[in-house]
């Protein structure tokens, strides 16, 4: 049970460092609290005790997002619930849409929020990996002196293992930015024991892009979470495909070069079989997303256990 | 502890309180507004039956903390009524018979109804999908599905309300559409259950539990506890005035832990305090000094010569072996063509109904005991607590609260006697809610058993001799695990005409979480091992698995295993019926594998695909999205 004296909403950033400041140690920063709240129960955190809550959900400059460039720039309070339904974001990041749809359930999407599934740094996270490939780079603050300090680290810098990050004491995660896709095809893929609420077993983000006449990978990127203790890119299976004509030996060997990629602590043979099949599918969904279908590529991509 | 001051809308009326801050929304609305049609089953997010809506949009009000809420306008299941009449979904609910426990359903009926707002012609897919966060254990959700498809097609004018219904009946019962009597107070949310429950003057009372599997308790200290302002009564096994001990068939386990604990969460002692928050700080004092002894985590351990003796009255362990004998088995095993053996193993299973354990006691004024608890076996219950009270019988009063979810798992006096205790010795109303993770670590599993199985068989199929072998963990405490027993060695072989039969089904206390009742009470297990292994016998004999059965089947003048003269047999009509609707496809199972065209015909389940998404993203309504 997680119990406290205090509760604060700050509604601006700097009232939020002050009173991160003003509490000393003994403070929780929160946003959705969907982590938070189950965490602190036994068998896990147990009765946790804080002098003060600092809910940030309501400081609106991070709720908010633009496009800058060919980049759009997210604040950490975005929910998932806002990826899966707001149309811009829709239009230029739709990987987000397509994992959001697998993302704990309708209640929990409305009040869990990007930033906090970022910093809770599950390895299973389904926002991490389309985040991963869409290059996401955060931008973290904190206030020394009565001056904020800012600084931005790549998404896949900031994770170090599980529930581990770069995260300072005192610093906040209040931006991430990612590239748009527009242009790009993408697919998600994700199994777990049940459909809604369920940590992913394994899941993975896929983006591709096509030439002009459309017989060749412009760029591919794949990103894997669930089977590590932090997602990732897959470089290498991503670099086989780029510029390459697209042909199923090679999304067979871009998809055996995943499978390495295992290190799980239970069921890894499990894990190979999907991960081999979901690089397969997801570049082939991304494909077929770009309304480019292959049909003698569909043929050959049919669910395969024989892997590597 | 500091206070809070919030402000809301509940259900159309203004709401301003003064609370303490880390409250819950889910607590602000059960325990200080008393609307307690919003259930906890997890605590944790993972269940959906404290689901509302929190300006218009459904949360899950266990995952908020209150001044999250601040200034909102809340509906909960407390509001769906329409001028005092059901509203046409829980109608709906009544109609199909979606509620059955009702724990679920205020949170499933909030559920359906945002699916229903959000999309008015919401589809059996995207209605699944809305549910998605809400678990039933007791339909398997299709009703949930048909009321609310049912639903939204009255409100859309493609059905008549008169639908909505119920269908008077002349004549018999069966075959008929009618009513549960309690499913209006189920989809109003209005039926207490015993955690709802609440009385002047109530103390909450919590468990220290033991975290060894098995340890002497040299020294129990509860003086630091009781000394604290705010508690009421700390009790022990000191406590108990008459003869401690009950179980559904043994009396074997002491109301709190007597000498030695057998488990991790054996209950110890328990405080009852002026709220939760202080009986938890009363637990941390209380004195506990362990000697930990061997523990028997594994079946075949526990019935090695020289073994720890787990209760000191049986000294093998063995908590009950039950024996079946018919015929000549050594002499049908030498004569059959083939003699296969296999081991299987099952694992011990949670009910996990969405009611955690809850139970609300009391003196009356002439100084009868009372205990409202979801217990599933209350005039057992009673008798057990008389002894262990020295009271007299008319003096013990049980009242079987309603049961949100049982599935034999509410059928052990687990803390109806710890209840008692306090309530004696404060002479207060005594409540006591379980959490989640604690009904997982205090209440009786499902049996895991171990089955090593032999089966003869000669080569046209016939089974020519059976010996079963089954080693069951019944954990610490005997629970149900006799009558487990019993049932799990009379079905041990399956309908299946056998002469030639030896059949041992054997119960173990081990240091493991007891074994009581559950769903099936031991059947479920042997059927398993006798199905997988009738499989297993099939492909040795390259014989289509259904085949193997009907020849093997009881028949009309058959004796059971148990000697019993069967007068009629339905057992091939309904085995044929049930492959007709299954698209049955006949042959050798070992030629099929990847090929079977049987699982995916018209009407069938498709088989279970990695990953693939249920919907087309583009059918999701987008709401309000900015």
């Amino acid at each position: 049970m997680l119990y406290y004296d205090q509760y604060h909403v700050p509604e601006t950033l700097d009232e939020a460092f002050d009173l991160i400041h003003t509490n000393g140690g003994n403070y929780k920063v929160l946003a959705g609290a969907t982590d938070l709240l189950p965490w602190a129960r036994e068998g896990r955190g147990g009765d946790v005790n804080y002098e003060s809550v600092i809910d940030i959900s309501k400081i609106n400059d991070l709720s908010k997002w633009q496009l800058q460039g060919n980049r759009i720039n997210l604040g950490a309070n975005v929910t998932i619930s806002q990826l899966l339904n707001n149309p811009f974001l829709r239009k230029h990041i739709p990987v987000m849409a397509k994992s959001a749809v697998w993302f704990a359930d309708d209640q929990i999407r409305e009040q869990a929020t990007l930033g906090g599934n970022l910093v809770n740094a599950s390895p299973a996270a389904d926002a991490t990996p389309p985040m991963l490939a869409m290059n996401a780079e955060l931008t973290l603050e904190r206030k020394q002196k009565g001056k904020i300090i800012q600084r931005k680290l790549p998404l896949d810098e900031f994770l170090t293992g599980p529930g581990k990050t770069r995260l300072e004491a005192g610093e906040l995660v209040t931006r991430v930015e990612c590239d748009s896709m527009l242009g790009y095809g993408s697919a998600f893929e994700k199994v777990g024991h049940r459909r809604s609420l369920v940590l992913s077993t394994v899941c993975l983000a896929a983006l591709v892009s096509l030439s002009d006449d459309g017989q060749e990978f412009e760029d591919v990127r794949l990103a894997l979470g669930g089977v590590g203790p932090v997602p990732i890119r897959l470089k290498e299976s991503e670099a086989c495909l780029i510029s390459q004509p697209i042909d199923s030996d090679l999304i067979d060997k871009s998809a055996v070069l995943a499978v390495k990629h295992v290190q799980s602590r239970t069921r890894q043979e499990y894990r190979r079989e999907v991960v081999y099949n979901f690089v397969k599918r997801g570049i082939l969904g991304a494909c077929k997303d770009l309304n480019t279908t292959f049909a003698d590529i569909d043929t050959d991509m049919k669910h395969r256990g024989n892997y590597g | 502890m500091a206070s809070f001051d919030i402000q809301m809308t509940v259900n159309g009326r203004p709401v301003k309180q003064s609370v303490s801050p880390h409250l819950r929304l889910l607590d602000f609305l059960r325990e200080e507004l008393h609307w307690t049609g919003s259930k906890e089953g997890c605590g944790a997010g993972e269940c959906g039956s404290c689901s509302v809506f929190v300006d218009g949009v459904l949360m899950k009000s266990c995952l908020m903390p209150v001044a999250k809420a601040q200034h909102s306008e809340i509906e909960t299941i407390e509001g769906l009524e329409e001028q005092g009449k059901l509203n046409v979904l829980q109608q709906a609910f009544q109609k199909t018979g979606a509620s059955q426990c009702g724990y679920c359903i205020p949170g499933m009926m909030m559920a359906a109804t945002a699916a229903l707002r959000a999309n008015p012609y919401a589809g059996r897919e995207e209605i699944k999908e809305r549910l998605g966060g809400n678990i039933c254990r007791c339909t398997g959700y299709q009703k949930m599905f048909e009321a609310t498809e049912l639903a939204r097609d009255v409100m859309n004018g493609k059905l008549t309300i008169e639908l909505l219904k119920e269908e008077k009946e002349e004549g018999p019962f069966i075959g008929s559409n009618s009513f549960r009597i309690d499913t209006s107070s189920k989809v109003t949310g209005a039926l207490k259950y015993a955690g709802d429950m609440v009385m002047p003057q109530m103390l909450h009372m919590q468990v220290l539990r033991s975290p060894y599997p098995h340890a002497e308790i040299l020294e129990l200290d509860t003086s630091e506890a009781e000394a604290m302002a705010g508690v009421e009564a700390v009790v022990t096994h000191r406590d108990v005035q008459g003869i401690d001990g009950f179980g559904v068939f043994t009396d074997d386990q002491p109301v709190l832990a007597r000498g030695k604990v057998r488990y991790v969460g054996d209950a110890i002692a328990a405080v009852a305090a002026e709220d939760v928050l202080t009986a938890k700080e009363a637990l941390k004092k209380i004195k506990v000094r362990y000697r930990e002894l061997v523990a028997i985590t594994k079946t075949e351990d526990a019935i090695k010569t020289g073994a720890v003796i787990i209760h000191d009255d049986v000294p093998d362990n063995i908590v009950m072996h039950i024996p079946i004998r018919k015929g000549n088995v050594d002499k049908g095993m030498a004569e059959a063509d083939f003699v296969i053996e296999e081991t299987y193993y099952t694992q011990p299973v949670e009910h996990a109904y969405l009611e955690p354990e809850a139970g609300l006691a009391y003196l009356d004024a002439d100084g009868t005991l009372v205990i409202q608890s979801p217990s599933q076996n209350i005039t057992h219950h009673r008798q057990k607590l008389a002894k262990i009270l020295d009271m007299p019988v008319n003096r013990v009063r049980m009242i079987m609260s309603p049961v949100g979810g049982g599935f034999g798992g509410k059928e052990d006096m687990h803390y109806q006697g710890i209840l008692a205790l306090a309530v004696l010795k404060s002479r207060r109303p005594v409540r006591y809610v379980f959490t989640r993770e604690e009904s997982i670590i205090a209440s009786a599993k499902r049996h895991p058993f171990s089955i090593k199985y032999q089966l003869g068989l000669n080569r046209e199929g016939l089974i020519q001799a059976s010996k079963i072998h089954m080693l069951a963990d019944a954990g610490a405490y005997n629970c149900s695990t006799e009558g487990v027993m019993r049932k799990a060695a009379i079905l041990a072989a399956g309908p299946y005409a056998i002469e030639n039969l030896m059949v041992d089904a054997i119960g173990v206390y081990t240091n493991n979480t007891p074994s009581g009742a559950m769903r099936s009470f031991g059947a479920m297990q042997s059927q398993f091992a006798t199905e997988c292994h009738l499989d297993l016998c099939a492909e040795k004999l390259e014989m289509d698995p259904v085949e193997l059965r009907r020849k093997n089947f009881f028949k009309e003048g058959d004796e059971t295993h148990t000697r019993q003269e069967l007068g009629s047999v339905s057992m091939l009509e309904v085995f044929n019926s049930a492959l007709d609707l299954a698209d049955w496809e006949t042959g050798i199972s070992n030629s099929r594998g990847a090929t079977r065209s049987d699982l995916a015909q018209s009407g069938n389940r498709p088989p279970c695909t990695l990953g693939a998404r249920q919907f087309p993203l583009e059918t999701i309504p987008t709401g309000q999205a900015a």
